[in-house]
C-alpha cells in the first residue's frame, strides 16, 4: 500500500503544482422502448405465428445431456409424422428446439436449434419437403419444468412438433 | 416501428433498486473517514452517504461511522494526530460543497494520517440534479488514490430481470439506484452488450419468436435490427472501435460467428465448420475474436484471427469451456464445468494456468468491470438467479440478490466519463 501511495504521491505534486484537477459530471438520458402493449410487431420477419396459441405438441421428442442425437425410441413417432407429411403436401410443420438451464445460454441456442435440425433431417431424409418444415430453437429460454434437477433437465431437453397449417 | 415511450415508467420503477451484499471482504481494507469540511450541510452529508456506500461496497474499505471518531476536525488544522493513530485511520477524505448557481461542486483532498499533511486534491463539477453522479466521481478518484485502479462507482450495469412473463432490460448505476427501463417485452431478452462508446447497446429478442439481433439508441430509443434472417441471430459483440458487430447466425444452416460492419451493412463470415460456433468475443486491440466452439465433441474456447482467419484452441481442460471474454491481452475468463458444477474460470494464455474463480453451482454469463478487476456473473440457488460479483486484486466478493423475479445477464458498461 504505502509503495502504491508513494509513486502515486509523485504524480500528484505534479498535478497539485498546475491547480486541481476537476472533473466535469455528465448525465445520459435514457428512453423506454415498451414491447408489451403491443399485440403484433410490424416486423415482417415474424416467420412464426407469435399470437396463435400453438397448443400442445403433436409430437415431442426428448435428448440427452449436450447432444443433439435422435434417440431410438423417438423414431417411432417421427416416422408416423412423415408418413402424415407425405399423405398430404399442405401440412406444414413447426420444429421448436429447446435445452435445459445448464451451460451457457448462447450455447443453449444453438445447441436447440440443432436438435430442432436433427428433426428435421430425420423427416427430409424420409421424404418430407423441406419447405414443408419450419425450424426454430428456444435455447433454454422456455423450459417446461422450471426446477433445477435431473427430472427436470431431461424433460426441457426436447424438441416439440407443431402442425401449424 | 411501433413502439410506445412511457417516461412515467421511470418513476413506477425507481423503487426496485439492486442492493449490494458483500459476502467476502478484503483482508486488509484501507481505513478512512469522511468528512464535511468547514461546515455541516444537508446536501454534504448525502453526499457522503454516497461516497462511505460507494467505498463500502467495493469491500476495500472501512468507513467509519461518526460515533467511532475521538474527534471530529472541520478542516485539516484541527487533526489531532494521536486521535486518528489510536483508530489505525489511513486517512482522511474532507469533502467541501459548493451548490450555488446552478452548479454543484464537490471538492475533496486526502489527507494522510501517518503523513500528518494533504495529499491530493480534486473537485468534481456536475449540475444540481447530479449530486449520486456526482458522489460517484469522487468515490471513484478516492478508490483510485488508494488502489492505483479506476473504481467503478460511476459506471453503468446493464441486466435482464423476469418477472413471469414479463421481462424487462435495465441499466442501473453501478450501486443499483437509478434504474431505467430500456426493453419491456413478453418475450425472453438474453445476450445484452455496450457499444464502447456506451451510447448504444445491442441485444438478442425473441419477440417475433425466434432469436433476432436488435441495436438500440440508449437517448432516443431507436432500435435497428440487424440482420433480417428466417434463421436466427444472436450473441452480438461490439468491436472495440465500435463500427463492426460481431453475432452468430444459423443463415447459411449451421451456426456460424460473422462480422457486420454497422456503416457498409457487408458481412464477412468467420466459421466455416459443421459444428457449433457461437459466443464470439474481441480481443482489446480488435485483431482476433474468441469464440464457443464443439468442433472437438465437448464446448470449448477458440480464437480467431480476424484478418487471417488463422485458428488455435485455448481451452483444454474440462468437457465444458463457454462464453469466453478477455481479461486483457493474456487472459480470458469464461464458464467451466468442474465436475458436476458451472463455474467462472479464469485462462492465463502464456502459462495455460486455469483458475477457477467461483464456487456457487450454476454460475453462467461472466462480465468484466471497465477497469479490468471486477467479475460480475449470473448464477442460481434453487430457482432463483441473482447476480454475483468478484474482484480479482482482493478476492471481495459479493451479490446482488433478486427482489422480486429473477435477475440475470448482465453487462457492466464502458467508463462514462
Amino acid at each position: 500500500m504505502k509503495n502504491i501511495l508513494i509513486s502515486l504521491f509523485s504524480i500528484f505534486i505534479i498535478f497539485a503544482c498546475s491547480s486541481t484537477p476537476v472533473e466535469k459530471v455528465e448525465v445520459q438520458e435514457t428512453k423506454t422502448v415498451d414491447l408489451t402493449e403491443n399485440t403484433q410487431s410490424d416486423s415482417n420477419d415474424s416467420v412464426v405465428m407469435s399470437d396463435v396459441d400453438l397448443g400442445e405438441a403433436y409430437v415431442t421428442v426428448l435428448f440427452d445431456y449436450d447432444d443433439d442425437t435422435l434417440k431410438e425410441e423417438s423414431l417411432e413417432e417421427l416416422f408416423a409424422v412423415s408418413r402424415l407429411m407425405k399423405s398430404n403436401a399442405k401440412y406444414t410443420l413447426l420444429v421448436e428446439g429447446h435445452a435445459d438451464e445448464r451451460g451457457t445460454r448462447e450455447y443453449n441456442l444453438a445447441l436447440s436449434e440443432r436438435r430442432a435440425k436433427a428433426v428435421e433431417d430425420f423427416l427430409t431424409a424420409t421424404g418430407v419437403s423441406s419447405f414443408n418444415i419450419e425450424v426454430v430453437g428456444y435455447g433454454e429460454e422456455m423450459p417446461v419444468d422450471n426446477r433445477s434437477n435431473e427430472t427436470a433437465w431431461s424433460k426441457n431437453r426436447r424438441a416439440e412438433l407443431f402442425f401449424i397449417r | 416501428m411501433k413502439r410506445v415511450i412511457l417516461l412515467f415508467f421511470l418513476v413506477l420503477e425507481f423503487k426496485a433498486d439492486l442492493v449490494l451484499e458483500i459476502t467476502e471482504s478484503a483482508s486488509k481494507p484501507v481505513k478512512i473517514a469522511i468528512l464535511e469540511k468547514n461546515s455541516s450541510s444537508l446536501i454534504g452529508q448525502e453526499i457522503i452517504n454516497v461516497i462511505s456506500n460507494d467505498l463500502k461496497r467495493t469491500g476495500e474499505f472501512r468507513v467509519l461511522g461518526m460515533d467511532e471518531l475521538l474527534s471530529i476536525p472541520i478542516n485539516e488544522d484541527e487533526v489531532i494526530q494521536r486521535d486518528w493513530l489510536l483508530l489505525d485511520v489511513d486517512s482522511i477524505i474532507f469533502v467541501e460543497v459548493q451548490n450555488e448557481d446552478n452548479n454543484l461542486e464537490i471538492a475533496y483532498s486526502i489527507f494522510d494520517i501517518s503523513y500528518n499533511e494533504t495529499e491530493d486534491k480534486r473537485r468534481v463539477l456536475g449540475l444540481p440534479d447530479s449530486l449520486r453522479q456526482s458522489s460517484h466521481y469522487v468515490s471513484d478518484g478516492i478508490y483510485k488514490y488508494f488502489y492505483g485502479i479506476e473504481g467503478i462507482s460511476s459506471t453503468k450495469l446493464m441486466y435482464v430481470t423476469r418477472n413471469s412473463d414479463t421481462h424487462k432490460l435495465i441499466i442501473s448505476d453501478a450501486d443499483g439506484f437509478n434504474e431505467q427501463v430500456l426493453l419491456k417485452s413478453n418475450n425472453s431478452i438474453i445476450s445484452p452488450a455496450w457499444s464502447t462508446d456506451a451510447k448504444e447497446i445491442a441485444y438478442v429478442s425473441f419477440e417475433n419468436n425466434r432469436a433476432q439481433v436488435f441495436t438500440q439508441n440508449l437517448a432516443t430509443g431507436q432500435r435497428n435490427l440487424i440482420l433480417s434472417s428466417r434463421s436466427s441471430v444472436s450473441s452480438p459483440a461490439w468491436s472495440p472501435d465500435n463500427k463492426d458487430l460481431a453475432f452468430t447466425s444459423t443463415k447459411d444452416g449451421n451456426s456460424e460467428i460473422y462480422i457486420i460492419n454497422l456503416e457498409s451493412r457487408k458481412i464477412t463470415r468467420l466459421t466455416e465448420n459443421l459444428a457449433i460456433d457461437t459466443e464470439p468475443a474481441w480481443s482489446p486491440e480488435g485483431k482476433k475474436i474468441i469464440f464457443t466452439s464443439d468442433r472437438s465433441g465437448s464446448p470449448q474456447i477458440y480464437e480467431i484471427d480476424v484478418r487471417t482467419k488463422l485458428k488455435r484452441r485455448l481451452t483444454t481442460e474440462g468437457n465444458y469451456n463457454a462464453r469466453a471474454s478477455y481479461l486483457d491481452k493474456d487472459e480470458i475468463i469464461f464458464v467451466h464445468r468442474s465436475k458436476t458444477d458451472f463455474n467462472i474460470a479464469k485462462l492465463d494464455l502464456g502459462s495455460r494456468n486455469l483458475e477457477v474463480l467461483t464456487s456457487t453451482k450454476n454460475d453462467e454469463s461472466p462480465c468484466i468491470a471497465p477497469n479490468g478487476n471486477v467479475i460480475i456473473y449470473s448464477t442460481k440457488d434453487g430457482n432463483l438467479s441473482y447476480l454475483a460479483g468478484i474482484n480479482i486484486s482482493s478476492k471481495v466478493s459479493f451479490k446482488l440478490p433478486a427482489l422480486y423475479g429473477e435477475l440475470k445477464e448482465p453487462a457492466w458498461s464502458p467508463f462514462l466519463r
